[in-house]
């Protein structure tokens, strides 16, 4: 070209294309407090109310499967942010060092979570809710058959399923998966702060050494997460129907997880975004990208758990159907199609908007929206195995089931306050990682 | 179709993608609609100061995906029900459920080609002649270092005197006229 038009074009150096500060201060905001003191608010006004059910037999009964319901909710958001952090780990990106604090803060969440199991691990509250605790050996199984307290394949199948179902492996599950999980928990943790600390930061030989050390555990620590959930949503939601067998099932509640910890995930961005230091750090481009990623587990959640349906309804065998047939019939068709509509209908349709995507306000309401599915969901596979609910739900004489809102609403309002307490306890932002760079960039930069 | 004559628009040439956003952007200001930017790389700004990012293109991807779903479903319903009922185990011969992954299937698919399809037919390709290549400056620039703005000749807004004298005050390299 000629010197002319090199002449014109020296400097163009725009004011508002250069890199935007960092805020001053990455703690996470004071008004944190203030939310967890009204979550404390919630979880003792719902505990309060839950108290009614403990007067009536139904109440009581529901008050513990109700409790179970809140539990798997809360391992859900710790296992699942446990998970998903290792999956940023090994696939890199600016959403991942958005939501890595967040995530943290899960799964710090999981001593808490193990403590809150203990409860059912006690079989004088623990037979209310397994059959196989109930009857814990082959004589009293054999027994309660006799008496025709349960059906001949529960019995056979409980007494072909003991080694893995009964009170003392039970522990010895318990024992190992959240051993495994709060080492994971620790190690990442650990590292992610000592990340921070390291003297080299801001260099190429920091960012590669602790990206691989990360990537290392993270790898087969997938891996070994999706084994012990298998055995977990096995042994604590699965088992409660102790006939009933899925292949998928682990996979299933995984994905379940993915979609529960996305949506908080954001939320919890978008909500910490009306101050610094996240104002300054959640950008629309990274808003949107998130947006897309849930709604790709919108869709995974709805394939797999079609697809599991799919296949027991072309097979149409005896010993498989009943238990769909115990969520479908009685009543069961509204709840069943409402968690279709919450679950996928309505987030599906409403994520293929770009625009959506991109608000904030929106994006509040729909991952709440999103949250609420997922406690109809866990509803939908709890209750109907027991054998008064199976194929018959009702309010009339059964009180005691509103327990499903009250308890899992006090569980939850309290593993909230406790996620809150951990997000204040750390920065929101991991600094010494090379995507910082990148989310301080003015959006649409070339 | 008679062959077109006259003037097709003015193209002013800038070195700097930020000289050609401040300018789009004025441009729009100043009410002109019919214009376009052309650049060696995806410049995001000037796609927003186009007002670029509405286009019909997501809407055709809608529709082709419902009509995707609509024919999958029906097509089966009328193989199933009354082209050649087929009695499978006992089940009804309108069994919906095992109809949603082909619908499914569908859906994708014809999103996918009506979205693509659909950004062809709506960017008006294939296009074997464009005028704004009988601007030399354009041939060598637009692909390689040069940022250009064009307003066209067909916006109601459009006259060549004012036009000129609007781009020239963004002190662009060049203005030329573009015949058709």
């Amino acid at each position: 070209m000629s010197s002319a038009h090199e002449n014109h074009g020296g400097i163009s150096t725009h004011g508002h294309n250069g890199p935007r500060a960092l805020p001053a201060s990455l703690n996470a905001p004071s008004e944190l407090l203030a939310w967890r003191t009204r979550a404390l608010m919630i979880a003792a006004a719902f505990a309060l109310l839950s108290l009614f059910f403990a007067f009536t037999h139904e109440g009581r009964n529901h008050i513990l499967r109700a409790y179970l319901m809140g539990y798997m909710t809360c391992f859900n958001f710790a296992g699942g942010g446990l998970v998903v952090l290792m999956l940023q780990y090994v696939t890199g990106g600016k959403w991942g060092l958005l939501l890595r604090r967040p995530l943290e803060a899960m799964t710090r969440t999981l001593p808490l979570v193990a403590l809150m199991y203990i409860p059912i691990l006690i079989p004088t509250l623990g037979k209310h809710l397994y059959q196989w605790i109930r009857y814990p050996d082959a004589a009293s199984t054999n027994n309660a058959l006799a008496q025709g307290l349960i059906t001949k394949e529960q019995a056979i199948t409980a007494n072909f399923k003991r080694p893995m179902l009964n009170p003392y492996s039970m522990i010895v599950e318990y024992c190992i998966i959240f051993a495994v999980l709060l080492t994971l928990m620790y190690l990442l943790n650990k590292w992610s702060l000592n990340r921070d600390a390291d003297t080299l930061r801001g260099t190429e030989l920091s960012y590669e050494r602790w990206r691989t050390r990360f990537e290392n555990l993270s790898g087969p620590g997938i891996l070994i997460y999706v084994v012990m959930l298998t055995i977990g949503a096995i042994v604590w939601i699965k088992s409660l129907d102790v006939t009933w067998y899925s292949s998928i099932w682990g996979l299933q509640f995984l994905v379940a997880q993915g979609y529960a910890v996305l949506a908080l995930g954001i939320l919890t961005v978008i909500l910490l975004s009306r101050y610094e230091p996240l104002k300054t750090l959640l950008r629309t481009t990274e808003q949107h990208d998130l947006g897309k990623f849930l709604f790709a587990f919108v869709m995974l959640n709805i394939y797999l758990t079609f697809a599991e349906f799919l296949i027991i309804w072309s097979g149409n065998l005896p010993d498989e159907i009943p238990w769909y047939l115990s969520r479908i019939h009685g009543g069961w068709w509204t709840i069943c199609t409402l968690d279709f509509v919450c679950h996928w209908l309505v987030p599906f349709c409403l994520l293929l908007s770009r625009d959506l995507k991109r608000s904030k306000q929106k994006m509040i309401w729909i991952t709440c929206f999103m949250l609420f599915a997922r406690c109809v969901d866990m509803f939908w596979l709890i209750e109907p195995n027991f054998s008064d609910a199976a194929g018959n739900l009702h309010i009339a004489g059964n009180i005691g089931i509103l327990a499903y809102i009250t308890v899992p609403a006090t569980v939850i309002a309290l593993w909230a306050a406790y996620y809150m307490t951990q997000l204040l306890e750390r920065p929101l932002v991991n600094v010494n990682d090379p995507h910082l760079e990148e989310m301080m960039e003015p959006e649409h930069a070339h | 179709m008679p062959p077109r004559e006259g003037i097709y628009g003015l193209l002013a040439e800038f070195n700097t993608p930020g000289e050609l956003v401040h300018a789009t952007e004025q441009a729009h200001q100043a009410g002109y609609r019919r214009m376009e930017c052309y650049t060696p790389y995806p410049v995001e700004e000037a796609a927003a100061a186009l007002r670029f990012h509405k286009t019909r293109v997501p809407l055709l991807c809608l529709l082709g995906g419902i009509i995707g779903l609509i024919t999958a479903f029906l097509m089966q319903t009328w193989i199933s029900v009354w082209s050649y009922p087929l009695n499978i185990a006992g089940r009804p011969l309108f069994s919906w459920p095992a109809f949603i992954i082909p619908a499914y299937e569908w859906t994708i698919l014809f999103a996918g080609l009506s979205t693509a399809f659909g950004m062809f037919a709506l960017n008006g390709l294939p296009q074997l002649y464009h005028p704004l290549f009988n601007a030399p400056n354009f041939r060598n620039g637009a692909t390689t270092d040069k940022f250009f703005l064009c307003l066209e000749a067909h916006d109601p807004r459009f006259s060549i005197i004012e036009a000129r004298s609007f781009l020239e005050r963004f002190a662009p390299i060049s203005v030329v006229e573009v015949k058709h």
